[in-house]
């Protein structure tokens, strides 16, 4: 079984630079560094926060004096600078260590133990309390939001490596083998060697997700593989297939078309004996080679006797064709065929036809007419009608517009849209400029987290193909059109994906975000009227163009029309990236898409639209995926995040966790959510920790409408949403809180661990307890001291008869 | 120009108004903490908050505009209560005290801070006035006083309480021996007549401020001697005599009458008093319950019954003071403070107000304050230890010994917005119980005093700093919850300041910046 894997990752490069950490002392011939980068990125204020980015990453914090020389040489004022260098996460003050842990703190990780994961790194680490970095000056170890690996949950970072499916006994296992390993070869750029006559393909998942478990090691083994042996076959990086449950997934068509083949959860090792059991190596000497290859490889891995049978799934098995089954595939059209990054290969599959159509035969007002037929409504999360949104922006009166599109994905839990910008890039790029047409706008941004770099990247290479092949600039499709494109990095604020708090960021402001009205539509980027839109509304466009706005109004409910992509994850069987048709019911994404819950535990609750939120019960499990539907039963659409609860997880526990997100990442402007947020998260804090008091459930009740009715965005307005969500259908839970008992033995405070009967007394538990509560008495009994035991959990993960028990 | 209405009333406005711009028209005071004409609104502290109707959205009236056929509701039982519980919340992270402990711990709730800072700048004639607006006899009480202030002094956990007792002594003995002592304005005759019965302390107390108030009064007594138990209990070794005498004849200066070796149900009817008096108040100190002479007054166990804020008996215009309501051991001050308070009762009763008496002063209380607070918070004072000497401390040393206070008070105690607002709307300090953050303070500016913990992060002076050309000026630094409004790049507040510190003051809604001397 794998538990955990050490894989390449391009993700955080865009944090570090590969070379050695600088030291604290920062001299005059290092602060050239900080004159070229203004040289570099200009002396407007709007660069403070590219600015930033450049100087962490080259010295890996922000040093004063480097900070302070910006203040010299551009208009950015000492205030400018503090205030967004505070604001933002990813701005680091202080000297890190040698390397960075991340650990991802997402709802699915939470749900899967990364609090005791935490505790574990900082505990072996030697970490003490309220230090991040451990003594030796090593380890730094931050907490993060969401690293969107929420299918391989718990999941940590080492600078850019990634490990998964963590648990708390496992984490010094990780360090060694972080330390251990010297620096193996990079992927080196294998190109498949040309080839006459038909070629097949092998098509390798290349999303992060896939990239976590060990799908860029694949990569590099096929192209080793075809490179030695001259099978005539072409290797493709393909984007998200959406099967997270099965990464990484490698596909094999035989040259001359045919019946493809599956291959699921392949790892580097199988890698070879797959690619040969499909294609003939071009001759006998190569023959002889992979016959010897092949029982060299069976000799050799003790783990699978047979890798070809074993990794091979079949779209029409069971389980794999109920996950693929009720979903249609529009935003995520192609999901597993094209490669992201091959503009030709866009282009052949009807790309930007969409977009020429609208240059070409319709009006502005015709394009707006056509959204809004299509019932086409904001992915983002609230709803608002796209076609509305783009109408007002297009009658505003202005010589300059702007279109943005919204890629500050931050909800824990939800990676939906990285995953369509690192998959089609050209697409959402299509969806933008026909928005761009359609408002008469002639600049667009792609406002894109930090934390995706490969995003990031991919959007950056295909805008600059684009613009090489005349797609994009001053004659867009050799039109009169003109519109150019660029990128923006988020900097690590949440509160960024509300448009208003989007808009100062790109300015160079705190994110903070203002009252509307005026809506950017009206006044938006630098006061122009700005369509600010999400990466799922842009993706969806072409096809609505493609198909006509009918097709898409066909699908869904009578106010929820199209699809919509969620990220599903958290007690379930088989997550991942899926496109489903409005109106499903939530029973059957779990059940059906999902095959229910993992482990044989109870369906308890499917917790949607992450902090903005609320948990759907079990009993409610057939309320259809609609934006008013699930609005009436207390969660909302949101960004599509959707985590699977089981009997095993505790409501208040799940209230709290979001609360904490959203408090820990509010703007801090208004009081009500700034205080309010808070206040409700210490009520929520004494009840978990066993302290609730009297009147503790009727002040977070009133507190939290108070909180949600009069804060001025929308993240402190739905912040309480998994409160009262919960408060609505789980209030038994909080009171049995309040009466000293976790139902679900989650909450630290209120559980003991103990022994029973089952004990052989192998003593592997007193072994591993790192708190030196379980006396060693081997063939006896044990016992826990319950004094010392610090509720890792360890013990009972360890025990192979399952005889410790919470209680 | 838009029309609109709130609370059913309609408004024209011309058009560019705000929601708080029409409400202002009409007189229709909607509470702002972070507003100000001077700056962009920032809807901070949204304790502006209306209710739209018919959508129920809650909005900020400061930065809502007015539109044609708006209906706000602004003084409704919701919209209150949303600004009371904004109000509770920026409470339950508002580190100060709007009222000393020293003060709040003083039964006449002296304000100690301020006669302290004019002691220190040499101002004994100011300090003077400052006690006397609470305490009638403060020679006498400055000698005999327990001062019950130096015990509940925050210094008292660092280096010695300020010797607040013995200061004040020096305050009203200076006064005393001058020339020409001070003596409080008294407002014009209101031809009402008070009759006092009993000439202790609190009898003289509630004649010296109802004198002030312009009410003939007349003390009466069944002894030769005003003073009562003060003349009778005390040794004279504590509490010489020539300074009650002299301290009294002060007080009788404000043109007080007084009927000596005149009992009251012997000499002259309780009736008849009540018949020639508008007012009449018992101060006939401590009498048995089953004593207390039969005129009809109510008792209860220690003495005779009264209203607990006016000091109001069951009989119409007759009121009681002193260690007549509460029996023996009852201290000087309290007699006094009991006085003051029924002064104002006595003087609502008299001009045709409602009687409600004095309310209990809003205030926020930090508490127990850890030793390296204390050891910050007395950092910008007098290094010395507190005067232990057997005689007292002398009036050389006065300056110096009142310069170790550290100021717990608030320096905005009247413009305090957030104040003003919780009080008005009953807003409850420790309706939200949490974990307070430090204190801390920042005293490198010459004039200004910069207390984080007070601020409430509306954002004003970042504006007005930024707008003012100050070359750092103050910035938010961290986010949410943390964030503070500090100095940018570890820079200090006289750095910061240099331009509009004036401004920053006069539009902080708190006394987060605040000039030092108050």
């Amino acid at each position: 079984m794998i538990f955990w894997r050490v894989v390449e990752n391009e993700r955080g490069m865009a944090y570090h630079d590969p070379s050695p950490p600088t030291h604290a002392t920062v001299d005059d011939a290092d602060l050239e560094f900080v004159d070229e980068t203004v040289e570099r990125l200009g002396r407007r204020t709007e660069a403070v926060i590219p600015i930033l980015q450049a100087i962490q990453s080259h010295f890996r914090y922000l040093p004063r004096e480097a900070m302070e020389r910006v203040c010299r040489l551009t208009e950015i004022t000492p205030a400018m600078i503090e205030g967004v260098s505070t604001f933002y996460t990813q701005f680091r003050h202080r000297p890190v260590g040698e390397h960075i842990i991340r650990v991802c703190h997402g709802t699915a990780c939470h749900v899967k133990g990364s609090e005791l994961v935490q505790d574990a790194l900082e505990r072996q680490l030697g970490i003490a309390c309220g230090n991040d970095t451990d003594a030796k000056g090593l380890f730094t170890v931050e907490k993060v939001a969401c690293l969107g690996c929420c299918t391989l949950a718990p999941v940590i970072q080492i600078d850019n490596i990634t490990y998964g499916n963590l648990n708390s006994h496992r984490t010094g296992d990780v360090i060694d083998a972080f330390l251990a390993q010297d620096c193996e070869d990079k992927p080196s750029d294998l190109t498949a060697a040309l080839h006459d006559g038909p070629v097949g393909e092998i098509r390798v998942g290349l999303g992060s997700c896939c990239v976590a478990v060990g799908s860029g090691k694949v990569h590099e083994t096929i192209c080793r593989t075809l490179a030695a042996t001259g099978i005539p076959a072409v290797v493709k990086q393909v984007g998200c297939v959406g099967m997270c449950h099965q990464t990484p997934l490698v596909e094999l068509i035989p040259p001359g078309g045919g019946p493809s083949k599956l291959f699921a959860r392949v790892q580097a090792q199988d890698a070879r004996a797959i690619v040969l059991s499909q294609y003939q190596p071009k001759n006998l000497w190569r023959r002889m080679g992979r016959r010897a290859a092949g029982w060299f490889d069976r000799f050799l891995s003790d783990e699978t006797p047979d890798p070809v049978a074993d990794r091979a799934i079949d779209v029409r098995d069971r389980p794999v064709c109920a996950f693929l089954g009720p979903q249609q595939h529009l935003a995520t059209e192609y999901c597993g065929q094209i490669d992201p990054t091959d503009l030709d290969e866009y282009l052949k599959h009807d790309g930007f036809k969409a977009l020429r159509r609208c240059l070409e035969k319709l009006s502005p007002e015709q394009i707006i007419e056509q959204v809004h037929a299509s019932r086409l409504r904001g992915r983002g999360g609230a709803g608002f009608p796209t076609g509305q949104k783009w109408a007002t922006t297009r009658a505003a009166a202005s010589e300059k517009k702007y279109v943005i599109c919204n890629g500050d994905e931050g909800d824990p839990g939800a990676f939906m849209d990285r995953m369509l910008l690192e998959s089609f890039p050209y697409r959402i790029i299509e969806g933008l400029a026909i928005a761009a047409k359609a408002v008469g706008a002639d600049e667009g941004i792609f406002y894109i987290r930090a934390e995706y770099p490969l995003a990031v990247k991919r959007i950056r290479e295909a805008l600059h193909k684009l613009e090489d092949r005349g797609l994009l600039g001053d004659r867009v499709l050799s039109t009169d059109f003109r519109l150019h494109l660029s990128v923006k990095e988020g900097a690590g604020a949440f509160v960024c994906g509300e448009e208003t708090a989007l808009l100062a960021s790109l300015e160079g402001r705190r994110g903070m975000p203002r009252l509307r009205p005026p809506y950017p539509a009206e006044s938006g980027l630098w006061g122009r009227p700005t369509s600010v839109n999400n990466v799922e509304t842009y993706s969806v466009v072409p096809w609505i163009f493609r198909n006509g706005p009918e097709a898409f109004a066909r699908l869904g409910t009578e106010k929820s029309k199209g699809t919509k992509v969620f990220a599903l994850a958290g007690k379930v069987a088989r997550g991942g990236l899926i496109e489903v048709p409005m109106g499903i019911t939530v029973r059957q994404i779990v059940e059906e898409i999902g095959g229910g819950v993992a482990g044989g535990r109870k369906f308890k609750a499917v917790q949607i639209g992450g902090p903005s939120g609320g948990c759907v019960p079990a009993e409610l499990a057939d309320t259809p995926v609609d934006f008013e539907a699930l609005s009436q039963v207390g969660a909302i659409m949101g960004s599509g995040g959707m985590v699977v609860l089981d009997d095993r997880d505790c409501m208040v526990d799940m209230a709290r966790y979001f609360l904490r997100f959203t408090q820990d990442q509010s703007c801090g402007k208004c009081t009500l959510c700034r205080i309010g947020t808070r206040r409700m998260r210490d009520i929520l804090d004494r009840i978990c920790s066993g302290k609730g008091q009297k009147g503790d459930l009727e002040t977070l009740e009133q507190l939290s409408r108070t909180v949600g009715a009069g804060s001025i965005c929308g993240l402190g307005r739905t912040a309480p949403n998994p409160v009262l969500s919960t408060l609505r259908y789980f209030r038994s839970e909080y009171e049995a809180h309040l009466a000293g008992r976790c139902p679900a033995g989650r909450c630290k405070e209120m559980i003991a661990y103990r022994v029973n009967d089952a004990c052989t007394g192998c003593t592997l538990c007193a072994q591993k307890c790192p708190a030196d509560a379980i006396p060693m008495t081997p063939y006896a009994r044990h016992t826990i001291d319950m004094q010392k035991c610090t509720r890792c959990d360890t013990c009972r993960q360890i025990c192979p008869v399952e005889a410790i028990f919470v209680e | 120009m838009p029309h609109l209405t709130i609370d059913q009333r309609e408004i024209k406005v011309p058009p560019g108004s705000t929601i708080l711009d029409a409400a202002e028209q009409v007189g229709i005071e909607i509470p702002t903490l972070c507003f100000s004409r001077q700056c962009e609104p920032s809807t901070s502290c949204l304790v502006c908050l209306v209710k739209l109707l018919p959508s129920g959205r809650m909005v900020p009236a400061c930065a809502t505009p007015a539109a044609e056929g708006m209906m706000v509701e602004s003084e409704s039982d919701e919209v209150h209560a949303i600004r009371r519980s904004t109000l509770e919340l920026l409470l339950s992270d508002h580190l100060g005290d709007c009222v000393a402990p020293c003060s709040f711990g003083c039964p006449a709730q002296m304000n100690i801070p301020q006669m302290l800072r004019q002691i220190a700048a040499g101002e004994l004639r100011e300090a003077l006035i400052t006690v006397k607006a609470d305490i009638a006899m403060p020679a006498v009480l400055g000698r005999i006083c327990p001062a019950p202030c130096e015990k509940v002094c925050r210094r008292g956990n660092l280096d010695g309480s300020i010797a607040i007792c013995e200061l004040k002594r020096i305050v009203a003995d200076v006064d005393l021996d001058s020339a020409e002592p001070y003596l409080p304005p008294r407002r014009p005759a209101s031809g009402k007549r008070v009759a006092i019965v009993g000439g202790g302390p609190a009898g003289l107390a509630a004649a010296y401020y109802l004198a002030q108030c312009g009410h003939a009064c007349t003390i009466f007594d069944d002894t030769d001697a005003l003073g009562g138990m003060f003349g009778r209990e005390i040794p004279p070794e504590k509490l010489p005599r020539d300074v009650l005498q002299r301290e009294i004849a002060l007080i009788l200066r404000l043109g007080i009458e007084t009927r000596m070796n005149v009992r009251v149900g012997r000499d002259v009817s309780f009736t008849e008093l009540r018949a020639q008096y508008d007012v009449v108040v018992i101060a006939i100190g401590w009498t048995a319950a089953e004593q207390v002479p039969p005129w009809c007054v109510g008792v209860s166990g220690g003495g005779i019954a009264v209203k607990r804020r006016t000091y109001e008996t069951n009989l119409p215009g007759v009121f009681a003071v002193g260690n007549a309501l509460r029996g023996q051991g009852t201290t000087g001050i309290r007699s006094i403070a009991d006085a003051k308070e029924a002064a104002v009762a006595i003087h609502q009763f008299l001009s045709g107000q409602v009687v409600i008496g004095t309310s209990t002063p809003f205030t926020t209380r930090i508490g127990k304050m850890a030793q390296d607070e204390l050891v910050q918070l007395s950092s910008n004072t007098a290094q010395v230890p507190r005067c232990e000497a057997a005689n007292g401390v002398g009036l050389s040393q006065s300056a110096e010994q009142a310069a170790r206070c550290l100021h717990c008070d608030c320096r905005a105690l009247s413009t305090c917005r957030l104040r003003k607002y919780s009080a008005i709307y009953g807003a409850d300090p420790r309706r939200f119980k949490a974990e307070r953050r430090k204190y801390e303070q920042d005293i490198r500016h010459a004039d200004i005093l910069f207390e984080p913990g007070k601020c409430i992060d509306c954002g004003l002076c970042v504006q007005i700093t930024a707008a003012g050309g100050e070359d750092l000026g103050l910035t938010y630094i961290g986010r949410g919850f943390d964030v503070r409004i500090g100095v940018p790049l570890g820079h200090s507040v006289a750095e910061a300041l240099a331009k509009v510190a004036a401004e920053c003051v006069a539009e902080c809604p708190t006394a987060a910046i605040a000039w030092k001397k108050g």
